[in-house]
């Protein structure tokens, strides 16, 4: 401030602006972050050096890795696992995307009024999304059997989470003007939903619908870890006999296709906002 | 039935002789609403699903649940409690080793800082880190590191890379240029470029992404265990194995409680660094706080 007030007066003495102090919020994340790095470092017991030396050794994981058998995903049960994982995505992401939506809707001040419903809803939501996609599935297996029915309940919730979050946080920013002209036409709770909202966040919400459908991809290829269905069981099954060069072919082709899908949904989603 | 009759309310009559101006006959959306309905539909009719549990499903998760209720012994609280820590230790050094390569990787992703083949390069690495699971690296890196954390906070860390490599380029593309064209005008070298015109102006956002990956990762690592890879996620697929329910279900107490309990505090966090203390351009970062769908990268 006061060398722009000498800037204007003639006086020729330019002077640096003094350096602003470090805010003692900032000092304090750092300190903080330092501390809990150091402290997280003792409790896990994190050594650089083990980390050279293991890499350094000669192993069969690095081996089959640098050789990968490609062959993998063409040959009969790895090709049906493959699809079941496809189908369980689509499925997973299709149910779950569904309930989604009223759940965002009913969640804002707006779109449910009652407080303690609100209240109700929006708890539910921090509930489901803080359990993880393969924690669902290994509670399914647990209750239901293994299966793909039990992959397909774990995507289920797991898109929930996922496409809740995200519609919820667009209906935070919408325009509130056609809620208010519906409101003022005296349209029902659901015609003004119907008409004044949805409209506005459904560009968003398909392409928050596609990008769960690529998180469902990759998820579903780990549920059959733990019994749940997809190509997740055959790579279990090759990490059992330690056939890394079939597991990692398996592996690279898999995320190859999830690639190309993950290209053809993102220029959708593109194409949409 | 009332989406006719309301657009009826709300549609004003235009006066006579004029016309509405035709809707527009939306191609691409009916051959795509086409298309997902028609997968869907393969979908539904080839999944090999024992569809008849499905009905059951509900009573089964209510029984596992009374189960999980019924047998909770306090005792165990303090171990699962130490497994649970141990999955947020993993989370935050598996975040922190992403953060040293994706920073510098990030430079490197940017085409307002490199060339647009350097740029292209270093995303492909990117996208290829971000379509492996966290899962599939720890089963990769137990049998290197056995059983342990360190195989799980290596697998957090080479996984988040990508993710967070993207976030902060797109971070650094969206800079403002004054600062660096200020810098070339002074005659700074391309090291004192980057470090007086660009990272005082990303610093909050990428410190911001970085918290909200930890959260990420907090989900992540409490998995991690199911794979033998350290943290809770051991405790509890023990438990369930051995049909030790009551330990199961206060696990999953512990899990859901701990993440929340994190999620809070790192949010806090990192609303106070990004809207900071209302100075300038606050209404610009405000924005970057509502994380994007990108960011969900799970």
């Amino acid at each position: 401030m006061t060398t722009l007030d000498n800037g204007t007066n003639s006086t020729p003495a330019p002077t640096l602006p003094a350096k602003p102090a470090v805010s003692m919020f900032a000092i304090g994340t750092a300190i903080g972050a330092i501390l809990l790095t150091i402290i997280t470092a003792i409790s896990v017991g994190f050594s650089l050096g083990e980390i050279i030396s293991n890499f350094g050794r000669k192993n069969s994981v690095v081996e089959g890795l640098l050789n990968p058998d490609w062959g993998q995903i063409w040959s009969r049960r790895s090709r049906s696992a493959f699809i079941e994982t496809l189908q369980l995505a689509v499925l997973g992401t299709a149910t779950g995307a569904t309930v989604a939506l009223p759940l965002a809707l009913w969640s804002t001040t707006f779109g449910n009024p009652n407080r303690a419903l609100r209240t109700l809803v929006r708890s539910f939501n921090n509930v489901i999304r803080s359990i993880p996609d393969l924690l669902w599935a290994l509670l399914f297996v647990t209750a239901v059997g293994i299966g793909a029915l039990s992959g397909l309940l774990a995507l289920f919730f797991f898109s929930i989470a996922v496409t809740t979050k995200l519609t919820s946080d667009t209906l935070d920013g919408i325009d509130m003007g056609p809620i208010e002209a519906a409101n003022a036409s005296g349209a029902s709770l659901t015609q003004m939903l119907r008409s004044a909202v949805v409209p506005q966040i459904l560009p968003s919400y398909t392409s928050f619908v596609l990008y769960n459908f690529e998180l469902n991809l990759r998820a579903s290829a780990v549920l059959g870890l733990v019994g749940a269905g997809g190509i997740g069981a055959r790579i279990e099954f090759f990490r059992g006999r330690g056939d890394w060069e079939k597991l990692w072919g398996l592996v690279v082709m898999f995320f190859l296709v999830v690639f190309i899908v993950e290209r053809i949904s993102v220029t959708l989603r593109r194409r949409l906002i | 039935m009332v989406d006719s009759k309301l657009r009826m309310n709300l549609m004003p009559t235009p006066p006579h002789g004029v016309e509405l101006p035709k809707k527009p006959l939306a191609t691409f959306r009916w051959v795509t609403t086409a298309l997902a309905v028609a997968l869907v539909w393969w979908s539904a009719t080839g999944l090999d699903a024992k569809w008849s549990r499905l009905l059951e499903a509900p009573a089964d998760m209510w029984t596992l649940g009374r189960v999980m209720f019924n047998s909770m012994e306090v005792s165990k609280i303090p171990e699962l409690l130490s497994a649970m820590w141990e999955s947020i230790a993993i989370a935050w050094l598996g975040t922190i080793i992403a953060a040293i390569f994706a920073v510098p990787l990030s430079f490197l992703a940017a085409e307002n800082l490199v060339g647009k083949p350097v740029a292209w390069m270093t995303r492909q690495v990117f996208n290829l880190l971000r379509a492996i699971p966290e899962i599939i690296l720890a089963l990769a890196f137990i049998p290197i590191f056995g059983l342990r954390p360190m195989a799980g906070v290596l697998a957090i860390g080479v996984g988040s890379i990508g993710t967070l490599g993207k976030l902060f380029y797109e971070i650094i593309e969206g800079i403002n240029k004054g600062p660096l064209e200020a810098a070339d005008a002074v005659g700074a070298s391309r090291l004192q470029r980057l470090r007086w015109g660009v990272l005082p102006q990303v610093t909050p956002e990428i410190t911001s992404f970085l918290l909200y990956r930890f959260e990420v990762n907090i989900r992540a690592s409490a998995v991690l265990g199911l794979v033998g890879a350290g943290g809770i996620g051991s405790d509890l697929a023990e438990a369930l194995k051995f049909k030790d329910f009551g330990t199961a279900g206060l696990g999953l107490i512990i899990v859901v409680l701990g993440t929340i309990c994190v999620d809070t505090i790192s949010g806090a966090v990192r609303r106070r660094i990004v809207s900071g203390k209302k100075t300038m351009l606050d209404v610009d970062q405000e924005a970057s706080l509502r994380v994007g769908p990108m960011s969900m990268g799970i």
